[in-house]
């Protein structure tokens, strides 16, 4: 391929998260005049923000080369978790605040548990993480019982149906989620040497990386995120929910992919997740607004993630012998 | 001698015959079909995660205790998947299947057929629930298909459009989250809210979406609509609570909970208790409780011998509607605690068991 086109697709490759994001802001802000306001932007923000806390512990997994499927039980688990914790109608507990970190400590050791089968059991992520995945439904469905119980703590419910500075504050801590991940990718060792792992994990090894040791504290802070995820999608929405992540998990994953984030491991970054994030709610909102039916978001969706795919192997086609 | 005989012996098989066909004709008493202590209960519903199908299963559960056969009470849910509903009977019908009564909230239209003959086949006993399929009769031959007990989700839908458009004074526009348009209750209750909106032409549908049962799913729809629509919407509309609550938790976000009248059905507590705290305005209730139960005492009292085999009843008795209760402000007080088994115990009588039938439904 010539020189030219390659460094354009290669350009691409890197805007094209972004373009996608614009293409859909700008298609449906001409679609219908409502779409482009401040209210809806609020709307907008606030809709992305769980997806976002969940794409930024998905994208160290997959940047790592390996998979998490969990993530609908590890939320589960712990939304019953932190419904029962904080003031609710059935238990006595009253932990206010701590109820979140409570549940995102609930979602690290599930996370734990991940990264142990996978290093020390030696067993592939996506079995692992879909069969942990499964006991978090499971142990969810045991602590809901008879009936999912309803959060009654009126700040928490308060604060996360809020805004401060007209700035919904489920988007803030999101985007506080955001950052702290992007500091700890470009910035620490654990960010640097899960990024060697993902691009070659032989290599990491021979040269002294304790790669198991990485890859565990890699599920543990994606299951960290799911947990912290989990509690304000309750917060918000008032109950302990056992499906409180039900499509969560294609969501994510999608959104990763979209940003950029190679599935093979070993490229990425969680403001390309970001922008995946932001590009998949704007076309659930935006299909919203045209009125589309919402079975035709499904396909657009699919449809998206395979131009994302497309283009970000493009320029190493030639080159890729194995595809699996 | 002989002829003497002969017509001794001729009168004598008349006689023997008509006290046969006279013991034929005898109506109740049948004989028990098994031991008491090998009747199954089996409760096949979607999930136990929202309040409508927890109730369902404590309304079972109520029943088996009652009748002395807690131990024998199973609960099967498909997670929203026809095809494990369906699995999930069969599996259990490789042991006992005479003596096993299922009692079936159908996923999906589909799975009513497959069900049926499955019962059939394997002798099982089945009542079920809530779909009405105009090819599929109880009394059309399935001698195991006890009862059909049907819902009339038009005049549901038609009900509860009318305490919305009455709370909104007749004028304003409305938003509608659909159930999943794959289900019978689902279409028809939305088809009671277009017949009530022709009625009253002051009221507008701005738009409808589906929103799958889920709360989870109501929530950004909602908020979607509110960013686009604004003032125009004076009331929402929810094929079941559950979507309700959670369009309620976005009007709550704007700070117009309980300014904006909102409909849902199923009458789950916590609606109820919306209702009573003035956020909602009405919702219908056809009784989890009862609905979750009232299969499992069909095929007791059929298998005990309390009543006769299900192809002897009159067929609105085999395909009938089921009572429904709007709930509003005024007898939301009454609804909102938790039924004794009393409530239910003079119902589940082998002579009482159509008590709440209001008419056929074929």
């Amino acid at each position: 391929m010539s020189g030219g086109v390659a460094a354009v697709l290669g350009g691409l490759r890197t805007s094209g998260p972004l373009l996608a994001l614009l293409a859909l802001t700008v298609g449906f802000a001409l679609a219908d005049s409502g779409f482009a306001t401040l209210a809806n932007l609020r709307i907008i923000l606030d809709s992305a923000a769980v997806p976002l806390v969940l794409a930024v512990g998905m994208t160290f997994v997959i940047r790592q080369g390996s998979i998490d499927l969990s993530i609908e039980g590890l939320m589960a688990a712990c939304s019953l978790v932190f419904a029962l914790a904080v003031a609710n109608d059935r238990t006595q507990f009253d932990l206010g605040w701590l109820g979140l970190p409570v549940a995102a400590a609930v979602g690290a050791v599930f996370g734990l548990a991940n990264g142990l089968i996978v290093t020390r059991l030696r067993v592939p992520s996506f079995m692992a993480t879909l069969g942990l995945g499964s006991i978090g439904l499971g142990v969810a469905m045991l602590l809901s019982g008879d009936q999912p119980p309803l959060v009654r703590d009126t700040p928490l419910r308060q604060w996360a149906l809020g805004q401060t500075f007209g700035v919904p504050n489920l988007a803030l801590a999101a985007a506080a989620c955001l950052a702290g991940g992007f500091f700890v990718e470009q910035f620490t060792r654990l960010g640097r040497y899960s990024y060697v792992v993902g691009g070659a994990e032989s290599v990491a090894r021979v040269s002294g990386i304790n790669v198991d040791f990485y890859k565990v504290v890699v599920f543990a802070f994606a299951g960290l995120m799911a947990g912290l995820a989990a509690a304000m999608e309750s917060a918000r929405l008032g109950l302990g929910h056992v499906e409180i992540g039900a499509g969560q998990m294609l969501g994510t994953i999608t959104a990763v992919v979209i940003g950029g984030t190679s599935l093979s491991g070993g490229s990425g970054s969680v403001l390309g997740s970001a922008v995946g994030v932001l590009a998949l709610t704007v076309l659930a909102n935006g299909m919203v607004f045209v009125g589309a039916p919402p079975h035709l978001e499904k396909a657009i969706q699919g449809a998206i993630v395979l131009v994302a795919a497309v283009l970000a192997g493009w320029h190493v086609r030639d080159r890729l012998r194995i595809v699996k | 001698m002989r002829q003497e005989l002969a017509e001794f012996g001729a009168a004598a098989v008349r006689l023997v015959f008509a006290l046969a066909l006279a013991g034929a004709a005898l109506p109740a008493r049948a004989q028990a079909l098994c031991e008491k202590s090998q009747i199954r209960l089996v409760n096949s519903m979607r999930e136990i995660t929202q309040p409508y199908h927890v109730n369902l299963n404590k309304g079972g559960r109520m029943f088996a205790r009652w009748a002395g056969l807690e131990d024998n009470y199973v609960l099967q849910l498909n997670q929203g998947d026809s095809d494990k509903q369906i699995a999930l009977m069969r599996s259990i019908l490789a042991t006992n299947p005479k003596c096993t009564v299922f009692n079936v909230e159908p996923n999906a239209d589909v799975v009513m057929k497959p069900m049926v003959d499955t019962a059939d086949r394997t002798g099982a006993w089945i009542v079920t629930h809530w779909v009405l399929n105009r090819a599929l009769h109880p009394f059309e031959g399935h001698d195991h298909w006890i009862a059909h007990v049907a819902v009339n989700s038009q005049a549901v839908g038609v009900a509860v459009s009318e305490q919305l458009v009455a709370a909104m004074g007749g004028k304003g526009g409305i938003v509608a989250l659909q159930g999943r348009l794959d289900t019978d209750p689902a279409q028809k209750r939305f088809a009671g809210l277009k017949a009530v909106l022709a009625k009253h032409p002051g009221v507008t549908l701005l738009a409808e979406q589906p929103a799958n049962w889920d709360r989870r799913a109501a929530f950004p729809i909602m908020q979607a609509w509110l960013a686009k629509y604004g003032d125009r919407i004076r009331g929402v509309w929810a094929a079941n609570d559950d979507m309700a609550l959670g369009a309620l938790e976005a009007l709550r976000a704007a700070g117009l909970a309980g300014r904006i009248p909102v409909v849902g059905v199923d009458g789950i507590p916590e609606a109820i208790a919306a209702i009573d705290r003035g956020e909602m305005t009405a919702t219908v209730s056809s009784d989890a409780f009862y609905q979750g139960s009232i299969g499992l005492a069909m095929g007791t009292c059929v298998l005990t011998g309390q009543a006769p085999p299900p192809q002897t009843w009159a067929k609105e008795r085999r395909e009938f509607f089921l009572r429904v209760v709007v709930i509003t402000k005024d007898n939301a007080a009454h609804h909102a605690k938790e039924p004794a088994v009393d409530a239910y115990a003079g119902e589940w009588r082998c002579d009482n068991l159509w008590s709440r039938a209001t008419g056929p439904a074929f």
